[in-house]
Order: structure tokens, then sequence, then C-alpha cells
């Protein structure tokens, strides 16, 4: 079931106080949260969050097409390294 | 870059596991080496499915029987690093990235990049028990031919503890 409309996305609130605080700062820094439930909202993008997944903080940038996924898709909680092969990845 | 599974019919085919980043992308960098050196082809016939071409001695021997296509079970394919396409500006090969030496703006020693995660949320690179987002800010230089990076470890944002309560919506 879906959650009701009315309510609007969850957030838990501490996150909007440091997320900007990190925008006011302007500086390069890791806003650490363990709030894997929260709704990504989008005064997050551009932020980088490091997200707890119960023994590490994984860097997380969030970009638009990440807004209205909660933050715990993007920190998961099992080890999968994969196999490098041809992948790329591009400094954000 | 791949390994070829289980037989697949009785033609000689059989199912491929790829590790590209595309995984149809495998027979572009035809011929592939197995760690024995031996030397194969293969053309996707259906999901999953190719046929292989053994490259022996000068000579192409298609796979073309079941029994053949079993004794290729599980082996591994390999590409030379230097056959894969330059990639494009600010864009690094995970395979590249993976044992760089990592020094601070300082230049203090910080270890070495151990991994490479993305999870779809942008790339991170493990350096010891630190995890730096793969940024312009927290990684400002990469230099893949001297083999180090230079690191500027991100810092941790600090609030009031009265400012935002847990739990809620906004």
């Amino acid at each position: 079931m879906t959650r009701s409309s009315w309510k609007g996305p969850f957030v838990d609130g501490y996150l909007l106080a440091k997320a900007e605080a990190a925008r006011q700062s302007g500086r390069n820094e890791v806003i650490k949260i363990w709030s894997r439930r929260s709704t990504i909202l989008p005064q997050f993008i551009g932020l980088v969050f490091g997200v707890y997944n119960g023994k590490k903080f994984l860097p997380v940038q969030v970009s638009e097409n990440m807004v209205g996924h909660k933050f715990g898709e993007f920190s998961p909680t099992r080890t999968f390294t994969g196999h490098s092969s041809d992948k790329k990845a591009k400094r954000g | 870059m791949g390994v070829i599974g289980r037989a697949h019919g009785v033609r000689g085919h059989v199912r491929v596991l790829s590790y590209t980043a595309e995984p149809t992308d495998l027979d572009e960098y035809n011929p592939l080496q197995d760690d024995r050196g031996r030397s194969f082809s293969l053309q996707w016939v259906g999901d999953g499915v190719a046929q292989i071409t053994c490259h022996e001695a000068g000579a192409d021997r298609v796979v073309s029987d079941r029994s053949g296509a079993e004794a290729l079970v599980n082996t591994r394919l390999y590409v030379e690093r230097d056959r894969l396409p330059p990639p494009d500006e600010d864009e690094f090969y995970l395979a590249d990235l993976v044992g760089l030496q990592a020094i601070s703006l300082d230049g203090s020693q910080l270890g070495q990049v151990t991994a490479v995660h993305d999870y779809g949320a942008g790339a991170s690179l493990e350096i010891g028990v630190l995890l730096v987002p793969f940024t312009r800010a927290a990684v400002p230089e990469v230099d893949v031919a001297a083999g180090r990076l230079v690191v500027n470890p991100p810092a941790e944002i600090v609030v009031n503890a009265s400012a935002g309560q847990a739990g809620g919506a906004p």
C-alpha cells in the first residue's frame, strides 16, 4: 500500500537541519546519517550523504533522478564488489 | 571479462556470464584469452548463449558439439588492458583506480585504493578504513600513469543538537 499523499514524504527532521548546514558551509563535507528510511527531497540535490549500512557510512551523491527514493536504497547492507571488467567511474 | 558456463543444447553452444558494463558488449573484445593463454572468439546466438570459436595454432575451430562445449565450462575470459578503449575525460576504469596510492593534500600517505564501489549514487573509493566520494572536491587529482591520486577527505557536518528533531514528516 502506498503512503497517503496528504502526509507528504517522510523525512527525519534532523536531516533537514544537517542539509541546510552543509549547504550554507559550502565546504567539502559529508553528512553522516543513520536514517535510511528518509525520502530524498529536491533540496538534497548536489549534497553528499554518508548513509550508514550497519558497518560503514557509504557516500551517496544525491542527483536529480534520486528524488523520491529512500536513502537506504543506495547503501546496500550486504557486500558484493562484483568484477571491474570494463566498468568506468565518472568523477562527480 | 566473463566466464563460460554450462553447455546449452547439442550444437556446441554455451552459456556465457558477461561482466562487462553492457553484457552484450563482450563480443566486441574478440579475441579473448583464458588463463592458459588460449584464444577464443564468441558470437551471441541467443540471450546469454554464445557459439565459441577456438583459435589454435593459426587455425580456427568452431565448437560445434556438446562435448566440445562441456570442455570449456568454467573457462574465465580475459582481455589485455591496452585493448580497452580510452575513457572519456574525467572518467576512469575501475580496474585502473584500484591499487593507486592515495596521498593527502599535505603530501602524507593515506594508503592504497582497495576497492571502488558504485551502488547507483556515484562512485566511492575505499582507502583502508576511509570511504571517500569520487568527486572533484574529495579527489582533486588522479594520475593513473604515476599510480597516485590526491585525496581531500571530506569533513563531517556537525549541527546543534537542538536543530531539527528525529522522526516525523517535514
